[in-house]
């Protein structure tokens, strides 16, 4: 990390049962970002072991709570730690760690508070067609219909806010639909959000329409929890 | 005739049991009424099936008025279920906060 040494920033890793991925995923990031933080949200295999021997934060997670659930706890601890910028990133080694770069650029210029990375801006993905063509549009249009996001990605986890945009923010859905959740608050609280395009790597299809990896993911799963969401509160 | 008093004696078996489990303190007084008037509401219907009958056909439904008290009993019961649901998701949240709560404290400790 050498772009600067004022701004502090922290990179927020949720990791469920990951340990084939971590430890790359860690090597990866370290380079771009002050502090890794490593959430293990109550995997039953090696990842919290990994994750430590890398020689970065980890915090654990008794009980699987699900993406939304160990983001809101990374969060809170880098508010702690004094940081100005947080940046999520899957631990699954899906996204390209150089670009984080990029995310960072438009906060650190005070072009805006939250940059989110998106798969539909140019560059190429990979994305099963399937995904891109028919499970990605209908995503979209329902986050217009219920949450009035109309952002290219708005299932995206490849994210850079900066510390006034965390602190505005509380991660309530514990599962995947926390992605539609944090843009739909940014939006709500009239916190400037800009869009840049990354590239995604698919090893997999990722998460199918009715179940993915730990609690709370798969298509349908996040349409119910944004549903739910807007009756609770 | 029978079947009424059969229904008669399962709702006041239920109603004996809503009161002893609010006497100990086992719910709430809110759940207490909702189920007290639940149970009172399908007793009264049971006693007035044949009056509840002519109410429907009035209306212009075509069934006769035990259909209609299965039909709304199952809208309640989906009531409740989405009841339930929302309030599973609230534990669910709160555990969520312990879990949360839990492994922050444990990372300052060390």
């Amino acid at each position: 990390m050498n772009h600067t040494k004022r701004k502090k920033i922290i990179c927020v890793i949720p990791a469920f049962n990951e340990e084939k991925n971590i430890s790359r995923t860690i090597n990866d990031v370290k380079k771009y970002v002050d502090q890794v933080v490593v959430v293990d949200d109550g995997s039953s295999d090696n990842t919290f072991k990994k994750a430590e021997a890398e020689q970065v934060t980890v915090i654990k997670h008794c009980l699987n709570r699900g993406q939304g659930a160990a983001l809101q706890t990374g969060n809170e601890y880098a508010l702690d730690q004094g940081a100005l910028v947080i940046i999520h990133f899957d631990a699954d080694g899906q996204f390209t760690a150089r670009e984080i770069k990029d995310l960072i650029k438009p906060i650190l210029e005070g072009k805006a508070e939250a940059v989110i990375g998106s798969r539909f801006l140019g560059k190429k993905s990979g994305m099963p067609w399937i995904k891109e063509w028919i499970i990605m549009p209908i995503g979209r249009l329902v986050n217009k219909i219920l949450l009035n996001v109309t952002l290219t990605d708005p299932q995206g986890g490849f994210r850079a806010l900066s510390r006034k945009a965390v602190s505005m923010i509380d991660i309530e859905n514990d599962g995947a639909a926390h992605c539609s959740e944090i843009l739909y608050k940014l939006t709500k609280q009239d916190i400037s959000v800009l869009e840049v395009p990354i590239t995604v790597k698919y090893d997999s299809f990722g998460q199918a329409i009715m179940g993915g990896k730990g609690r709370g993911t798969g298509g349908m799963r996040i349409v119910v929890d944004l549903i739910i969401a807007k009756l609770i509160r | 005739m029978l079947q009424s008093i059969v229904a008669i004696i399962i709702i006041l078996f239920f109603l004996s049991k809503v009161i002893v489990k609010r006497r100990n303190n086992d719910i709430s007084r809110n759940e207490f009424l909702l189920w007290l008037i639940f149970w009172l509401t399908a007793g009264f219907a049971v006693i007035f099936l044949k009056r509840i009958d002519s109410l429907v056909s009035s209306l212009g439904f075509s069934g006769s008025g035990i259909d209609i008290l299965l039909y709304l009993g199952i809208a309640v019961v989906f009531y409740f279920i989405f009841r339930m649901r929302l309030r599973l998701e609230k534990i669910e949240q709160n555990i969520t906060k312990l879990v949360r709560e839990i492994s922050l404290l444990n990372k300052n400790k060390k």
